[in-house]
């Protein structure tokens, strides 16, 4: 089993709807460099359904998608 | 002669800058900011990248800013979401005599709902003593409202101490900083207010900042932006041109208008007899300056520097086709007509020594006019 690389920044986006919870994940991707780690946790229903897929979307890497408690962890690779 | 602008308290000209970045947002990234799809995304990402500035500049967190219209709006839901939300039974709000009409006017409404408005009066510089905010703080208290920089005398309060009295007591300071805005940091205030068109920025956008904790009620119900607070499609271009004003603003810019504007300050008490300085001599926004011009009225003042080539004012913009004296003015204790003597003079960076030498001699000739022919 590879061991999981440690994020680089963090985000929590619980409580922040979409698309804002999405835009602000962008935000916050476009001040980090290629290939770097951030992870963020969403709420759970409309946001991680939305969430990792505009970040598909814009080039960046949901490594790891995983329940922690009421709300998700996402790792996401930068993009380059 | 080209026209010499000195009512920037009014509004400033929009920097080419800001005007770049809003540009897109009327165009092809015209994009609702609420949509989930790619072009809502651009939007969204225009407004995050905004809101992320704006809580840095404020010493806040993103969630803590709320975009609205303006001050106005933003001082009107800071004092009328905070009334409405509190509970029965705490019907008091403090505020500063010489606030904004866009703070005193919704604390005047109130009162005509039954709440109790306490009026903190001024020292003859326009300074609130923080003693007297503690002092009028009552158990049925909910909100404190100090403006960080005043629009028209530029007296700059002192936040801290009075933050510091509201902490201890816990009760909400809300303080309007449109004025001071990106020109010092911010106050510490819970509720803090700003506008884009004072900083080189658009009209009709601002913001509001609610620290983590507070309640207020809003006053636009719709579709749920903002977190429910503030219901309305964002502002997009505005907003993208708001969070790009944030970032032009630096302390070395300040202290250049301020050693201008004390330059400007120095030849107009000294070219005009009988010159007064009203307001603050130290702890004075650095844009700002308010001289009473006795024998003249400040309306003509302004007529007759308008024809001579110089934009300024006698007060607040929006007070300005208003025959009544300044309330500021008068509770500094200035007799009525020596508020209507009075005219003000504001800065910005783009301001240069020669205009404030035109300036002087324009207004060094209306007055003289204004004097002979009273
Ligand atoms: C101190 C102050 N507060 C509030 C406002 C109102 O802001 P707006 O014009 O954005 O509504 C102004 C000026 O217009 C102002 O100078």
């Amino acid at each position: 089993m590879t061991r999981q690389r440690e994020p680089d920044e963090h985000l929590d986006l619980r409580g922040v709807r979409c698309p804002a919870n999405s835009a602000r994940a962008l935000v916050r991707l476009e001040c980090m460099d290629a290939g770097q780690l951030l992870e963020i946790l969403v709420d759970d229903g409309e946001p991680i359904a939305h969430v990792p897929e505009a970040l598909d979307e814009e080039g960046h890497r949901v490594v790891v998608q995983e329940r922690a408690e009421a709300a998700w962890r996402l790792l996401v690779e930068v993009g380059g | 002669m080209t026209p010499i602008y000195l009512d920037n308290a009014s509004t400033t000209q929009p920097d080419p800058r800001v005007l770049a970045a809003m540009a897109p947002y009327s165009s092809e990234h015209f994009g609702n900011p609420a949509a989930t799809h790619a072009h809502g995304r651009t939007a969204a990402r225009a407004v995050e990248r905004a809101r992320g500035i704006l809580a840095d500049a404020l010493a806040a967190q993103p969630e803590e800013i709320v975009f609205c219209s303006g001050g106005t709006e933003a001082n009107n839901f800071a004092i009328l979401g905070t009334a409405w939300a509190a509970p029965a039974g705490k019907r008091h709000l403090v505020v500063s005599a010489i606030e904004h009409a866009s703070v005193l006017a919704p604390c005047a409404w109130l009162e005509t709902q039954g709440w109790q408005v306490t009026r903190l009066p001024v020292d003859s510089e326009g300074f609130v003593d923080p003693g007297d905010v503690r002092r009028a703080l009552r158990p049925e208290t909910v909100l404190v409202s100090v403006g960080q920089a005043n629009n028209e005398i530029g007296t700059l309060q002192p936040i801290a101490a009075i933050a510091a009295i509201c902490a201890e007591q816990g009760v909400p300071l809300h303080s309007d900083a449109c004025q001071s805005f990106t020109r010092m940091p911010p106050p510490p205030a819970d509720l803090i207010v700003v506008n884009a068109h004072k900083i080189h920025g658009p009209k009709g956008i601002g913001a509001l900042r609610i620290r983590t904790g507070l309640h207020l009620e809003p006053l636009l119900r719709g579709g749920g932006q903002e977190s429910g607070l503030r219901a309305g499609t964002l502002n997009t271009p505005g907003i993208a041109g708001l969070g790009s004003a944030v970032t032009l603003g630096s302390t070395e810019e300040s202290i250049a208008i301020a050693k201008l504007r004390d330059d400007l300050a120095a030849m107009v008490l000294d070219a005009i007899p009988g010159a007064r300085l009203n307001g603050p001599r130290g702890n004075r926004l650095c844009t700002n300056l308010n001289v009473c011009l006795p024998g003249c009225s400040g309306r003509a003042l302004v007529a007759a520097l308008d024809r001579l080539g110089v934009r300024a004012s006698r007060g607040s913009a929006c007070a300005s086709g208003s025959t009544r004296p300044s309330h500021v003015l008068t509770a500094l204790g200035l007799s009525p007509q020596d508020a209507d003597s009075s005219l003000r003079l504001t800065l910005s960076k783009w301001t240069t020594t020669e205009e404030i030498a035109n300036a002087t001699a324009a207004l060094q000739e209306a007055v003289r006019t204004l004097r002979s022919h009273p």
